[in-house]
């Protein structure tokens, strides 16, 4: 009995004791609903540029640019489908450049001219089966940094604004705070 | 007797010699092939040795004397949405959502404003050759309330454009310009051909309806054209009388 009394009295005493908390909010805590997560991946790992020698489906449609025997086509925020237009009645994709963050394209000579993000990124194509980076202007166009397609989730509703310093490469849906809404 | 004749013939060989190669010169200029072509949509451009740029307010000039180092050499601020840009001889027409503007690159290395033909507030690709330019603007709720068609001005005087001749359309984007035929893209209500041999009364040739036009380059006598979910071929060694070659889409 004594220590059933004890034992109770330090539980309620342990209710009053509230630690004085200095980073309280002033304003209620956000709401959660049902929304859109960033997934995001490291810039060095998204701003990789590979290429692919098969046909690959195409998910958005972009820019073209006819250059001698080829075509490319921008998917966009994916990177850029060669095709091959040496014979137009069978022209088909032969092959994809990725280059996530892409939109815009233009050639010279032997080098081809894209965005990947902010960055303008120059590729040499004189061989068509293996197509280069040889260099790269970072932030040559701050305003095409948070405009690439993935930075907003595809469909309306809730999702968390992404970090400016983070590459979103998808979105999840998940319980999250509301932080920005897509009409 | 002999004498003159073989001197004759011999002028007249090499001057038959000079007219070629400097026609083929002019050919070769106008095909471009060392640097292709792209599309009217397009917000990259590369005239000469630089590559212009413009993202939604900055034009940028780019040097590629070092072809595979670009260098930044120009940045100017604008003070309008742009949208796209569009080279021709010894000047940039930029489409922007207020107007369309037009810059000297006499000196390659500093773009100078020096035309501009305002309109209401709307997306506008722009072609032009010598004497014309063909600008499509589309009213909507992202570009605004103008009315949709195409817009074509009088540029004989570049620093002047004059709108000489509306004709309304639906949805009109990308645009292409092939001697005097004009492509014009307007979604899914189909590709128009227009003749535009008088400039100021184009007349509807025809429609095509094989996609959802987006924009189109004409290239090497095929019409290479944008669409929704991908791209469409048409033969167009007649440009009046564009022939469907492939489809590449999913």
């Amino acid at each position: 009995m004594k220590y059933a009394l004890l034992l109770l009295s330090t539980i309620l005493l342990c209710s009053c004791w509230k630690p004085y908390r200095t980073d309280f909010p002033t304003q209620p805590p956000e709401r959660k609903v049902w929304g859109s997560k960033p997934v995001y991946t490291a810039e060095s790992v998204a701003k990789k540029i590979g290429y692919l020698s098969q046909k690959q489906p195409l998910v958005q449609a972009g820019n073209i640019y006819a250059f001698e025997n080829y075509i490319f086509q921008v998917d966009v925020g994916r990177g850029i489908h060669v095709i091959d237009n040496s014979k137009p009645s069978i022209a088909d994709r032969i092959g994809f450049i990725t280059i996530t963050g892409c939109q815009q394209i233009s050639i010279k000579g032997k080098y081809l001219y894209t965005n990947s993000f902010a960055d303008l990124v120059t590729l040499d194509i004189s061989d068509p089966t293996n197509m280069l980076e040889v260099s790269r202007v970072i932030m040559a166009f701050p305003e095409l940094a948070g405009s690439y397609p993935l930075v907003q989730p595809a469909e309306s509703g809730y999702y968390i604004c992404p970090r400016m310093d983070s590459v979103v490469v998808g979105w999840v849906k998940d319980s999250i705070y509301t932080s920005c809404y897509k009409n | 007797m002999k004498i003159k004749l073989i001197a004759f013939t011999t002028i007249l060989l090499i001057s038959t010699c000079i007219v070629f190669i400097s026609c083929t010169k002019e050919s070769a200029m106008a095909s471009n092939t060392s640097a292709g072509k792209g599309g009217s949509l397009t917000r990259f451009t590369i005239t000469g040795n630089f590559l212009y740029a413009v993202d939604n307010h900055f034009l940028y000039a780019y040097s590629l004397i070092n072809p595979s180092k670009p260098e930044k050499v120009y940045t100017s601020p604008l003070n309008f949405d742009i949208e796209t840009i569009y080279p021709y001889n010894n000047y940039l027409f930029l489409g922007t959502k207020t107007g369309l503007y037009i810059y000297s690159i006499d000196t390659a290395s500093k773009p100078r404003l020096i035309g501009e033909a305002k309109h209401a507030r709307s997306c506008d690709p722009v072609v032009a050759n010598d004497s014309v330019a063909f600008v499509t603007l589309k009213g909507s709720n992202n570009c605004g309330p103008a009315i949709s068609g195409l817009y074509i001005h009088d540029i004989k005087n570049i620093t002047q454009p004059i709108l000489k001749k509306t004709v309304e359309l639906p949805n009109p984007v990308g645009l292409g310009l092939q001697d005097s035929i004009l492509y014009v893209c307007c979604g899914n209500a189909g590709l128009k051909v227009f003749n535009v041999n008088n400039p100021y009364s184009p007349g509807l040739i025809s429609t095509q309806s094989d996609g959802v036009y987006i924009d189109v380059i004409p290239y090497n006598g095929t019409l290479i054209c944008f669409v929704e979910d991908g791209i469409i071929l048409y033969d167009i060694t007649k440009p009046a009388i564009p022939l469907m070659v492939k489809k590449i889409t999913n």
